[in-house]
């Protein structure tokens, strides 16, 4: 039963989190390190180029890589600090058991091994089994991620393998196939720094992907014009040619009327839609009555600046579209990204120098992760697990029966539905804090203290890991060679740079140990990283994702090489479609028609005000690791809901007052940020933290019907003032000076 | 560069050097218990005196500093002095005694600074005196008679008996051994200081060698030196006292002689910091002055008004035609006012890039 | 090989461009010369009404506020135009500098009783090597380089160095970006 053993207070006591501050006299070992390894940051999709210092195999501190041609050395504050996750207090260095009135007691390895095999055994034997799931995450190396799918098909031979890039960036995964037929952002970003016009959708660019803000400036430097399409004034919309600040989950009424007076105004690329796109007529169709005044009214925007936009956007001869989770979160999170490749392909300014879209991948290796691993239908090389041919062809790589190999499975939230209705009793999850990130999470908490046996790998003791019966403590990011796909599509290589500390093993030596007391041994017989890769880079050929000509010794020499690369001699693909051969079944681009309605949790005279969701800076999405060092926890030490001063004043909130937010999953309590930077009928969260300051008890769990992301940025919520005020403000320490 | 000389500060340092030596004459009963062998120590001193006085004098002239040096005086001698008295004991007992400020900084640092500290005043305490014959010793005749017999020495203080002693007892052990021990303290001391000096990058990058090598070097050879003399004296018979003499004595004049120019003049300038504080504390019973922009409470009321004199005493003008000046903003608020005006100035120009 | 200052190199700021991630805090943190404590500061203009934040290094005048105004000469300039923070065996911690330099730039930290500021990164810079913080910056607001390199970058920028405040004008080793043909900028 994959409950608490002990009150929580008492687990965060031991495991933490614990802050971890830099020591003030200097890290030992910094100013002469035994070794300088160039490799990147463990955070979000923009992998950065980073030096790690190690000494007497500890990390002990950082230095700029200046050579890494994507960030050249610029990096955000969780970069600069990632070091301080290694020699962390709370790092797990024995395997763990769960026992009721005792908390976490360490074992062996071999006890925990034993338990975990034993506990699949009777589960699978008694259930079946897709009734053992795997979740997944893709802070994981595509070396791990592609074991983490073997080891589902071939070790469990569970259908229900699922992964966190479900709350990620499925939507644009989804559209992008539906559009193209793959699903990569389309260019490079040095390409953003040439292009006339830019829109960012739904990417708080600035704060959750930091470094990437240097290509837009630069872009800006050149002349482009800038369009900001986001509720709150973000820092990227303060100084954007315009911002566009939309009611959360109209965006696809805002892209529909920008296709229709594209269509009215005749700002088309004829020549592009009649030759390489299909599904045009049916398209322009939908949204032949989204006016400007039409949008305006759904979307809250000045139906002026709509117009500015459109005609900015239709006018360009370069162009970018960039969209992140802002748009893709919803229940209509494909056809929102299907809105935006619809504006896109109108214009045909893709597949050329300074002309591509993309959306902006989130975790560290959500490319390269959803590729080839853990997704439930998918199989190596972005290959359909429903193909006959496809399943035939990895069925093959990995020496198995094409029968044996598990059809199509269950996604996350599915995972949790199914827990409840009693289909599935047994759980392994790796990277994964679905109790902080998943909608509705008491919910969520329910489905985990429903579980017959849950066995987690994670490095440190994250809010969902205090419910497994087993623990066995796995290893970082820069303690395992791999590589991992950034959000450009550029494969890069993760060095090894210190050893998992002692007690702690490898992830991927977990993974193979687990697969060879299953019995299936000769089939996870890895001796290194690159023997993985190698195999992962045969599954993929062929395949959309192709890195069959990706190599280790060519990633180091080129530092990095953009898939699809099909062959050794292939310098790989920077910028895709410049052979305008798209990858669908007619090899053209799709217009895919999309209607406008409204989200599935909206307002109503009880729950009158738009609550939405997203990240700050110094946060990386569950702050499993982010919560635990000191100076980004100190940079913004718990959320704040933001709020617009009319909405505020109406409500009676005053600065800083405790708000009871309420929706039909639950309420919580948080302090009142009263700004002007965000729109009067809507009202913000982070969602970083756990339990009481969780904001996803709040949201709701209503899933896209072809991505299945739930819908966290839409949700319908009343305020209620407290009276109180628990917040402290650091007013005090401002002016230290007296 | 040189400066023109201050009159004033060459009168007020040559009268003290004058007092000084006047001093001398008394204490040591003209000359009667001088010890000749200590006559080049003497002009060191003197010279240090002079020199220290005067860079005082200029130093307390300056504008800022001269606030504080006034206001702290004005205090302790007003109606209300009495009430800073307590004050200033403790905090001279805080921070000048038990130097709180540096073992915040880092607890060995702390540690080792008191070190020196310690060693260097108790040293000061010992040898000025001896070198003024102030403090004389003399053998107790009886007792050097008889070679069984244990030797007792009398203490003498401007020429008055204070105390007998015999060699071999506590008081007598800690008297003559009293300099060992400053020395061994400053080693310990300054040794840990230049073992980080040459060890921390961030000291490296900044230090200079006449600024902060060579002072802990200096310390060093003087208590080096220092205990060269007792070893040789315990166990060498005296054999090499002519050197260590001479050495000891070359260190110890070029460490008095460059003590108004070089870092030790911080140990004069130390007690400032309690002007500092004394200061805040008078300024805060005035009442705190409000940031014009962010409407914080930033510093006193009295430090702003003064800060305003002395910037226009140093030449500085922060104030527009209105009166309104830049020092009514809190550091924040500057920034915030530098951040408003740059965006003023890209938006009217119709772009923030490029 | 030993590297020394590279007096060619400049620092360039734009507040403009700053968005408010302090990864510069983080990373002055990182600087040798003060162990841990960041000298840099970055902070929102008026969050109530806008999401602009300001950043703000050492501008390193010509003739140092701070300096003048230090009772206890604790800060210096050196040769290559780069005002020291506070000599640790002088300052006496009375805020002056604090309360007088007209960027709002010198900390009291409190607790060691001592000012702290920033000196362009010395133990980075005096070899050779950018400071941190225009290393990291991810938005460009800090940038470290030559004249040749600003301008290719941003040709419809001036660099200037002229600030008004009141009756004074005030030079500065550190360049602020202007619209192009700036010759200065009033503050006050």
């Amino acid at each position: 039963m994959a409950k608490l053993p002990l009150p929580a207070e008492q687990i965060i006591n031991e495991f933490g989190p614990h802050l971890h501050f830099p020591d003030p006299e200097g890290t030992s070992g910094r100013d002469e390190p035994d070794k300088i390894v160039e490799t990147h940051c463990c955070f979000c999709g923009m992998q950065c180029g980073i030096k790690l210092l190690a000494k007497n195999n500890k990390v002990v501190g950082f230095e700029p890589w200046m050579e890494f041609p994507f960030n050249e050395g610029r990096l955000c504050p969780k970069g600069v600090q990632r070091y301080l996750q290694d020699n962390h207090p709370d790092r797990l260095t024995s395997p763990l058991i769960n026992i009721p009135g005792k908390g976490y007691v360490p074992t062996s390895w071999d006890a925990a091994m034993e338990k975990t095999v034993a506990e699949i055994r009777r589960i699978q034997e008694t259930y079946g089994h897709d009734a053992f799931a795997v979740l997944s995450g893709v802070s994981l190396s595509n070396e791990k991620s592609y074991m983490m799918g073997k080891f589902a098909r071939v070790a469990l031979k569970t259908k229900n393998l699922d992964y966190n890039g479900r709350l990620c960036m499925v939507s644009a995964g989804a559209g992008n196939k539906k559009a193209f037929g793959l699903d990569r952002t389309s260019n490079n970003y040095s390409d953003l720094a040439h292009a006339e016009v830019i829109i960012v959708t739904g990417a708080n660019v600035s704060e959750t992907f930091p470094t990437l803000t240097y290509w837009l400036w630069q872009a800006r430097d050149n002349g482009a014009k800038i369009i900001v399409v986001d509720p709150r004034e973000i820092p990227l919309a303060r100084t954007a040619d315009i911002h566009l600040d939309i009611r959360p989950g109209t965006d696809s009424a805002l892209f529909g009327a920008i296709l229709n007076y594209m269509v009215q105004h005749d700002l088309l690329d004829h020549e592009f839609i009649d030759n390489y796109t299909s599904g045009f007529d049916e398209t322009i169709a939908t949204v032949k009555d989204y006016t400007l005044a039409w949008a305006e009214e759904v979307t809250g925007a000045k139906k002026e600046k709509i117009e500015d936009a459109a005609k900015l956007w239709g006018k360009a001869s370069t162009s970018f579209l960039l969209h992140a989770r802002g748009i893709e979160h919803h229940t209509k999170g494909v056809e929102n990204v299907l809105s935006c490749i619809n504006i896109v392909l109108a214009s045909g300014r893709i597949g050329r120098p300074y002309c591509g879209y993309g959306t902006i991948t989130g975790q560290g290796n959500g490319q390269g992760g959803r590729e080839h691993g853990h997704k439930c239908d998918q199989l190596p090389g972005n290959r359909d697990i429903e193909n006959p041919e496809h399943r035939k062809y990895i069925s093959d790589v990995w020496g198995i029966d094409e029968k044996d190999l598990p059809g199509k499975g269950l996604t996350a939230y599915e995972i949790i539905d199914a827990i409840h209705r009693d289909e599935i009793k047994g759980l392994i999850s790796i990277c994964f804090n679905p109790l902080v990130s998943l909608p509705n999470n008491n919910y969520v908490r329910a489905a985990l203290e429903k579980l017959e046996f849950y066995v987690g790998i994670d490095f440190f003791m994250s809010e969902t890991m205090r419910h497994c019966d087993v623990i066995l403590p796995g290893s970082l990011h820069e303690e395992e060679e791999g590589t991992v796909t950034t959000a450009e599509g550029r494969v890069v290589r993760i060095r090894k740079v210190v050893d998992p500390p002692a007690g702690a093993r490898a992830d991927s030596e977990i993974i193979m140990e687990i697969a060879r007391r299953l019995g299936v041994g000769d089939k996870f017989s890895y001796p290194d990283s690159e023997a993985i890769f190698n195999e992962l880079r045969i599954a993929s050929k062929g395949g959309t994702a192709d890195y069959y000509g990706i190599t280790y010794e060519k990633i180091e020499k080129n530092m990095g090489i953009f898939w699809p690369c099909p062959e050794l001699d292939h310098p790989g693909t920077p910028r895709l479609w410049e052979d305008r051969k798209f990858k669908t079944a007619d090899g053209k681009a799709h217009f895919n028609p999309v209607k406008y309605h409204p989200s599935m949790d909206p307002t109503d005279a009880e729950y009158p005000v738009i609550l939405t969701t997203g990240r700050v800076v110094s946060q990386y999405l569950s702050g499993t690791q982010t919560r635990r060092i000191g100076k980004l926890v100190k940079q913004f030490a718990q959320p704040f809901l933001e709020i617009h001063p009319v909405l505020a004043k109406t409500l009676g909130i005053g600065q800083h007052e405790d708000v009871r937010v309420v929706t039909k999953r639950g309420d919580a309590i948080f302090p009142a940020n009263i700004v002007e930077t965000i729109r009067e009928d809507t009202v913000f969260l982070p969602y970083h933290w756990p339990g009481k300051k969780s904001a996803n008890q709040l949201t709701s769990a209503f899933l896209d019907p072809i991505s299945k992301i739930p819908e966290f940025k839409v949700s319908a919520c009343k305020l209620i003032p407290t009276g109180n005020h628990s917040y402290i403000g650091n007013d005090a320490l401002d002016y230290q000076s007296i | 560069m040189l400066k023109p000389v201050d009159l004033k500060a060459f009168l007020i340092a040559s009268t003290a050097t004058l007092l000084t030596l006047l001093m001398i004459l008394i204490g040591s009963r003209r000359l009667q218990n001088f010890d000749a062998a200590l006559i080049a120590y003497l002009f060191g001193t003197l010279f240090a005196v002079f020199g220290i006085v005067y860079r005082y004098t200029v130093w307390i002239q300056r504008p800022p500093t001269r606030v504080y040096f006034v206001s702290s005086l004005k205090t302790l001698f007003s109606k209300d002095g009495l009430n800073f008295v307590g004050y200033t004991l403790k905090d001279f007992l805080l921070n000048i005694i038990f130097q709180r400020f540096i073992i915040r900084r880092s607890k060995y640092r702390g540690l080792a600074h008191l070190f020196m500290a310690i060693g260097c005043f108790l040293a000061f305490c010992i040898t000025i005196p001896l070198t003024f014959g102030w403090i004389h010793f003399t053998l107790v005749p009886d007792s050097g008679m008889d070679p069984a017999a244990p030797k007792i020495y009398t203490a003498h203080f401007f020429g008055f008996d204070v105390m007998s002693f015999p060699v071999k007892s506590i008081i007598g052990f800690l008297t003559f051994g009293a300099l060992n021990w400053c020395s061994i303290l400053v080693i310990i001391g300054a040794t840990y200081f230049l073992q980080r000096r040459l060890k921390e990058p961030g000291l490296i990058a900044t230090q200079t060698f006449e600024g902060d090598i060579l002072p802990l070097l200096l310390l060093i050879l003087v208590s080096l030196t220092g205990l060269g003399l007792t070893l040789d004296y315990e166990f060498m018979h005296g054999k090499a006292y002519e050197f260590m003499a001479v050495t000891h004595a070359f260190f110890v004049i070029v460490f008095l002689v460059w003590m108004p120019f070089g870092k030790f003049f911080h140990i004069i300038q130390r007690p400032a910091q309690i002007g500092a504080h004394i200061y805040k504390e008078v300024g805060r019973k005035q009442g705190m002055q409000q940031c014009k922009f962010t409407h914080k409470e930033y510093t006193t009321k009295l430090h702003v008004a003064d800060l305003k004199k002395i910037t226009k005493e140093m030449g500085f003008n922060l104030e527009n035609k209105d009166g309104e000046s830049i020092l009514d903003y809190s550091p924040e608020g500057k920034r915030d006012l530098l951040a408003i005006a740059h965006f003023k100035a890209r938006k009217q120009s119709g772009d923030f890039f490029g | 090989m030993a590297e020394y200052y590279k007096l060619q190199e400049e620092f360039f700021v734009d507040m403009q461009r700053c968005i408010g991630c302090k990864a510069c805090e983080a990373a002055c943190a990182e600087c040798e010369t003060n162990g841990q404590e960041s000298m840099i500061h970055v902070n929102y203009v008026d969050r109530s009404t806008t999401i602009q934040t300001t950043v703000q290094v050492c501008m390193h005048c010509e003739d140092p506020v701070c300096a003048n105004v230090c009772p206890a000469d604790a800060i210096t300039k050196d040769e290559f135009g780069v005002v020291h923070t506070a000599n640790t065996s002088r300052c006496i911690g009375c805020s002056n500098c604090v309360m007088a330099c007209p960027f709002g730039v010198p900390k009291k930290i409190e607790e060691y009783d001592l000012m702290m500021k920033c000196n362009m990164c010395y133990d980075r810079t005096s070899v050779g090597k950018k400071p941190m913080c225009a290393t990291v910056c991810p938005s460009g607001a800090l940038f470290y380089g030559t004249r040749e390199e600003i301008q290719a970058k941003r040709p419809n920028s001036t660099p200037i160095n002229t600030f008004l405040f009141g009756e004074e004008t005030v030079k500065t080793k550190v360049n602020l970006m202007m619209p192009k043909g700036s010759t200065e900028l009033r503050v006050l």
